[in-house]
């Protein structure tokens, strides 16, 4: 069995290892490092890499991962689970690095990274040369805003490893799945990996912070397993989940305004264009506008409140949904 | 009538007033000015004083407010209600606790009050708040939150005389089972104790946890409270709702926490616990159980730390001591 080393975690062998992998250097000169775990089984068979919190406060997926690593049994092939790869946004509970000064340090726009860029385009990196040598399939933990929110993207969209992502997608089986262009999001870990023929799948469960629920993380874990078996790494049959619905694209909508806001639409619902997804208040307490969807679709997101700076994502839109 | 005059809120009739109070100035010498809303009814009766974002991140009293004012017609209210609905409004644009444009004293601005004129920024800012409050406070009516959307419970300054009496009386309108009667000597420095001691019965809500940590339900169910102690005062018609038996607390016993990591609490707020009993799980970042949280007292979980992070030294919880049940 040929060593798997990522930092200071070096698998010999069948069983799990734990190390840090070192990403960068804080500014008083301590290293900074990430959680690496590898699981191996005695049988060979695929790698698949599983990483959380591309953006620090998304804790959500970090718990997902650690749960599913303290229940797992594999019957073959190898897991690589980063749990945290943006320690220091981690850390201040915050999207980007508070180390990050240059490029707005959106990690996951950051890959495959730059030895020689900035800290984010470092620390991505140092992660993505792993990522690149040992995958054969991938799996990103997101969240968005509320704990409601349930998705998932996987790419390539077609072709063999499009197949792959598929499998993966359906086999994990959020209702509102993406098919995603390789078009967009271009230096996300799941694009770039795509491009290198890696199979890919970003699970968007539960929301910022301290927003989610035990039951989203224990739910996601048992769709995880389902995966796995998908993929071959864990025998049984495979569950088959019912009506997936696929998207064309997506729209970002940002808030045009500011203000006091509570949301009107929650995660899954199909709005229409012009309907009102939002309601402004001033610091008096009235009404001041009503925030209406420029798009129809499914709600994937929406802006928690109770505070919406101008510019923030107000609600996030799946395109053209259609049964899958 | 006579006139009620917080910064541009000028009120010398029945009917709403807006406006704003100047609480200081920013960097750039811009204002920093907070929101006033001044309802007058048209019958005279009491001067209630409710404020909120004390603590910038505690939204959930602002929309509670909020919710009172656009229910309110001057029409049928006796008195007058004065809102102060964001009193931290840097903090509150930043989203935390307290201002970010304190540099000197930590800034909890309800440990600040009756403030300084020629003090620290947040000193300043209680100042210029306290003056007005109590020049026309008859009650006050103070809204915070804690960490997690299931607190649920108040506080009243429990001063000997008619003071604690009437802020008993408001805590019992208000209904949350969960209450403690704040000895004196507690809490100094915050506008519910300070207005106690200047003869203002004064009472705090804490009502749903700070940022979104608070639904819509939340909001409505405590604006009903809050409409009961408004007809308890006799400022609005109706008859008073019994909201049934409250546990009455000796003190409260604050934990911080001497261990951090990856946190998941087990217990809700307004459960009973007993010392020495699991209150959570910390995590390694490998995911790896690295101790367990106990109960350093026996008592009511007033509120509990949501996680899913912690440091040490943060508010681990907030356990109410020595339930006793009161009926009246």
């Amino acid at each position: 069995m040929e060593n798997i080393t990522i930092g200071s975690a070096v698998s010999t062998g069948p069983g799990r290892t734990d190390g840090m992998l070192q990403v960068g250097w804080l500014p008083d000169g301590y290293p900074m490092e990430i959680p690496v775990i590898i699981q191996r089984a005695a049988q060979p068979g695929p790698t698949v890499w599983i990483h959380g919190c591309v953006h620090g406060n998304e804790y959500c997926g970090t718990f997902i991962i650690h749960k599913f690593l303290r229940e797992m049994k594999l019957d073959r092939g190898t897991v690589i689970a980063l749990p945290v790869l943006n320690i220091t946004g981690f850390q201040k509970q915050q999207r980007m690095s508070p180390f990050e000064g240059y490029n707005g340090g959106d990690m996951n726009r950051c890959f495959p990274g730059n030895p020689g860029g900035s800290l984010t385009e470092q620390m991505a990196f140092s992660v993505f040369e792993h990522l690149k040598k040992h995958a054969t399939h991938f799996i990103d933990f997101h969240t968005a805003f509320t704990a409601d929110t349930r998705w998932a993207l996987f790419c390539p969209p077609d072709g063999k490893a499009g197949e792959a992502a598929e499998g993966m997608a359906r086999a994990f089986g959020y209702r509102d799945t993406l098919p995603t262009p390789m078009t967009i999001l271009g230096g996300s870990a799941l694009i770039e990996a795509a491009k290198l023929g890696i199979p890919g799948l970003i699970v968007e469960a539960g929301g910022i912070g301290p927003a989610f629920r035990p039951e989203t993380v224990a739910e996601a874990v048992d769709r995880l397993n389902n995966v796995l078996r998908q993929i071959g790494l864990v025998d049984g049959a495979v569950e088959k989940h019912e009506d997936i619905t696929f998207f064309s694209n997506f729209a970002w909508i940002n808030a045009r305004r500011g203000g006091l806001f509570r949301p009107a639409v929650r995660c899954g619902v199909t709005i229409k264009e012009g309907d009102i997804v939002g309601r402004y208040y001033d610091v008096h307490g009235d009404l001041v506008e009503e925030a209406r969807a420029p798009f129809s679709g499914v709600v994937l997101a929406v802006g928690a409140g109770p505070l919406m700076p101008n510019g923030e994502i107000l609600v996030h839109v799946g395109l053209d949904p259609r049964a899958a | 009538m006579k006139t009620i005059e917080i910064g541009t809120a000028r009120s010398t009739a029945p009917g709403t007033t807006k406006g704003f109070l100047k609480v200081g100035d920013l960097p750039d010498g811009q204002p920093i000015r907070i929101p006033v809303v001044i309802v007058r009814g048209e019958t005279d009766g009491p001067v209630a004083w409710m404020h909120g974002c004390v603590h910038g991140n505690e939204y959930c009293g602002t929309f509670i407010i909020h919710d009172l004012l656009r229910s309110l017609d001057p029409k049928t209210l006796k008195g007058t209600v004065v809102a102060l609905p964001i009193l931290n409004i840097t903090a509150f644009e930043t989203k935390q606790r307290m201002s970010p444009f304190e540099g000197y004293n930590g800034g909890d601005l309800n440990r600040c009050f009756p403030g300084q004129a020629n003090g620290p920024l947040t000193q300043q800012m209680a100042h210029a708040i306290y003056q007005p409050l109590k020049q026309y406070a008859d009650v006050l009516l103070d809204f915070h939150t804690a960490q997690t959307s299931d607190v649920a419970w108040a506080l009243y300054a429990d001063l000997p005389g008619d003071v604690g009496a009437r802020g008993r009386a408001i805590a019992k309108a208000f209904g949350y089972r969960s209450t403690l009667p704040a000895p004196g000597d507690i809490l100094g420095g915050s506008a519910m104790m300070t207005a106690a001691k200047d003869g203002i019965p004064a009472f705090i809500v804490e009502a749903g946890g700070k940022g979104p940590a608070f639904t819509d339900e939340i909001v409505a169910d405590a604006t009903e409270r809050l409409r009961n102690v408004l007809r308890h005062l006799g400022m609005l018609e109706g008859a008073v709702t019994d909201y049934g038996a409250q546990w009455h607390f000796s003190n409260f016993a604050w934990v911080h926490s001497t261990q951090g990591g990856l946190f998941q609490r087990s217990v809700a707020c307004g459960d009973r616990v007993e010392a020495g009993q699991s209150i959570g799980q910390y995590y390694d970042l490998h995911g790896l159980p690295s101790g367990e949280a106990r109960a350093p007292e026996s008592g009511i979980v007033l509120a509990i730390h949501p996680g899913p992070v912690m440091s040490t030294g943060e508010t681990l919880i907030h356990i109410g001591l020595n339930p006793r049940e009161v009926h009246a």
